[in-house]
């Protein structure tokens, strides 16, 4: 175990996102391949309207996040400093719920594949028992070695 | 109406010629709230900011507000950077019953991003 890093932890160290497009606030927990993070997003957002009802689009953003603190954290693990991802696909992302400000939202990632840099990605946004949004991402994950990059 | 929404329809520059579908060119400046803290020194214009740009475009021309049911599909080819100038063309069609909606995004005539999207009718507006 690398001294700091315990869980539940602040999502800003492991990512490069920062606000107000930092949308993950913690890691909650990462278990093989699998990891859950919080979110509550403030009155003050973005994403709000005037009835303080959060921007569908976000929960893609959720999911893709909460993807990069897990790769984060797993990169920390390693001893190495959290590498970059960029979003580059989404499939079949079902949204039947909406969200508001201060609710607490639980994103569940799993990793369903990784090859030649990409990974696949199957997630779920939450509120209680309920799931706003789920679906896949690709994920492009940049090598740090590679010219260019 | 949300301060994002804002900040995109506030970046619409022209309304491209139309051959039946949905068409307008969009440049975001460096100071575009989507670009800020995505990524610091490196600023890329966030996929949602992409997909919500065409909701709401999809939404103005259409005169009814929209939610986003679903991505069916999405692809982001290349990132858009501040200042790019980026057009953005959809069309929407019924198919089984479902509102779909099929979008593009180009800059200098190269697609950088496709989507598939199927749009919920009929909401309160926001």
């Amino acid at each position: 175990m690398i001294a700091g890093i315990t869980l539940p932890m602040a999502a800003e160290p492991l990512i490069p996102h920062r606000p107000p497009m930092r949308l993950v606030d913690t890691l909650v927990s990462v278990n093989d391949g699998c990891a859950v993070t919080e979110s509550v997003f403030p009155r003050t957002t973005m994403m709000a309207d005037g009835e303080g009802t959060i921007d569908e689009v976000a929960f893609i953003e959720l999911i893709a996040q909460s993807y990069a603190a897990f790769k984060g954290y797993v990169d920390r693990m390693d001893g190495k400093p959290p590498g970059e991802g960029f979003l580059v696909g989404v499939r079949h992302l079902e949204i039947p719920g909406k969200a508001h400000s201060g609710d607490r939202l639980l994103t569940s990632i799993r990793t369903v594949a990784a090859f030649g840099g990409f990974a696949v990605v199957e997630g779920a946004v939450t509120r209680g028992d309920e799931t706003l949004a789920s679906g896949s991402l690709k994920v492009w994950l940049v090598d740090p070695d590679a010219d260019g990059g | 109406m949300n301060e994002l929404r804002k900040a995109i329809d506030a970046s619409a520059t022209e309304v491209l010629p139309g051959t039946g579908t949905g068409a307008r060119r969009y440049r975001f400046s460096p100071g575009f709230i989507g670009f800020s803290g995505h990524f610091p020194g490196n600023p890329i214009l966030p996929a949602i900011v992409q997909i919500r740009a065409v909701l709401s475009l999809a939404e103005e021309e259409g005169g009814k507000t929209l939610r986003l049911a679903a991505v069916r599909s999405a692809k982001f080819l290349a990132p858009i950077r501040p200042d790019e100038d980026v057009s953005i063309r959809y069309r929407r069609r019924i198919d089984s019953g479902r509102n779909l909606c099929d979008a593009t995004l180009s800059v200098a005539g190269k697609t950088v991003a496709a989507f598939q999207l199927e749009l919920a009718e009929g909401e309160a507006p926001r």
